[in-house]
């Protein structure tokens, strides 16, 4: 199994701890994980680093997780799965994560161990490899929110 | 909802007071894995020994402040429930935890008085750790104090609406 380099983003040390343990336990793949505090950190480290896949917060002093996720697309990482893990609930938010950020996936807080591997398992292969995406249930999930969104 | 002038309300529109309780189930129930009730007589005009989080849902015209008063007892058991171990009452990562708790009680409720019309945005949090603590607030804005419990588990909940700066 590869090891696959996960930046984790949260103003919340707490969270990020939950995040991490979160996804060890779901065994989807073994991760090294980077750490940020806030979105102008997440960008300087993941401009360092090798980053193959992001979990980020919105509200977080600084940049917030969205114009963290504009300025990565912005620099033409569109293969980099992007998953908002937030507390913000609005479907306006929801939207504009997904639409004007361009985050794959949109995970509530608090979440549970059901819904993060309902999010992300399509992102990794049996090797625990990133793989091409989401084209299941999680699309189909998605694009019943843009229906929603968009009616 | 049109609201009116702060000056003019004597208390919060039950419509806003509805959904922040129910965002106080969706968030509390979640997180807990345990039965919420709401206290009836629960006035929270004692002194706390424990850590207050302060947010506010807000926007251009009115600001809903939420601070979430909870005993030491029951942050310790969130921290139980929440991140699996208990953490110190006295560590700067129980403070970090009841932020987090206040920040997601906050996106519950931004999504939730949308429905009744007041569209804003949540701040971000703080946390205030004391014994003896009282929370007032100046010039009597409208205020609404509930009080829940679970099994392991008890809080107040000062909701207060004021007019935004």
């Amino acid at each position: 199994m590869s090891t696959i380099k996960a930046l984790v983003v949260d103003d919340s040390k707490i969270m990020r701890s939950a995040v991490k343990r979160a996804l060890n336990n779901l065994m989807l793949a073994d991760f090294d994980y980077v750490e940020a505090k806030d979105g102008e950190d997440a960008l300087e480290k993941f401009n360092e680093e090798e980053i193959e896949i992001m979990f980020v917060d919105w509200n977080m002093p600084n940049m917030t997780g969205v114009e963290f996720s504009q300025a990565v697309r912005e620099q033409g990482h569109d293969h980099i799965p992007i998953i908002m893990v937030t507390a913000e609930k609005s479907m306006g938010k929801v939207d504009k994560a997904l639409n004007e950020g361009g985050a794959n996936e949109y995970i509530t807080k608090p979440f549970t161990a059901d819904k993060m591997h309902k999010a992300i398992s399509d992102y990794f292969d049996d090797d625990g490899n990133i793989a091409g995406g989401s084209d299941g249930d999680d699309d189909e999930d998605k694009s019943f929110f843009k229906g929603i969104l968009n009616s | 909802m049109e609201l009116a002038q702060i000056e003019e309300l004597d208390q919060i529109p039950a419509e806003l007071v509805g959904q922040v309780k129910e965002s106080v189930f969706n968030t509390f129930e979640s997180i807990l894995g345990e039965e919420l009730e709401y206290v009836e007589e629960g006035n929270g005009d004692g002194p706390l020994n424990g850590i207050i989080g302060n947010v506010t849902v807000f926007n251009s015209d009115h600001t809903i402040s939420l601070m979430l008063a909870i005993p030491k007892d029951t942050a310790l058991f969130f921290s139980k429930v929440f991140i699996g171990m208990e953490l110190p009452f006295e560590s700067d990562d129980m403070g970090d935890l009841v932020g987090e708790i206040s920040n997601i009680l906050a996106g519950d409720v931004a999504a939730n008085v949308e429905k009744v019309g007041f569209r804003g945005q949540s701040s971000l949090p703080t946390a205030t750790r004391g014994s003896d603590l009282t929370l007032f607030m100046p010039n009597k804005p409208p205020t609404k104090k509930m009080k829940f419990a679970s099994e392991n588990a008890e809080f107040l909940l000062t909701m207060v609406l004021s007019e935004s700066n």
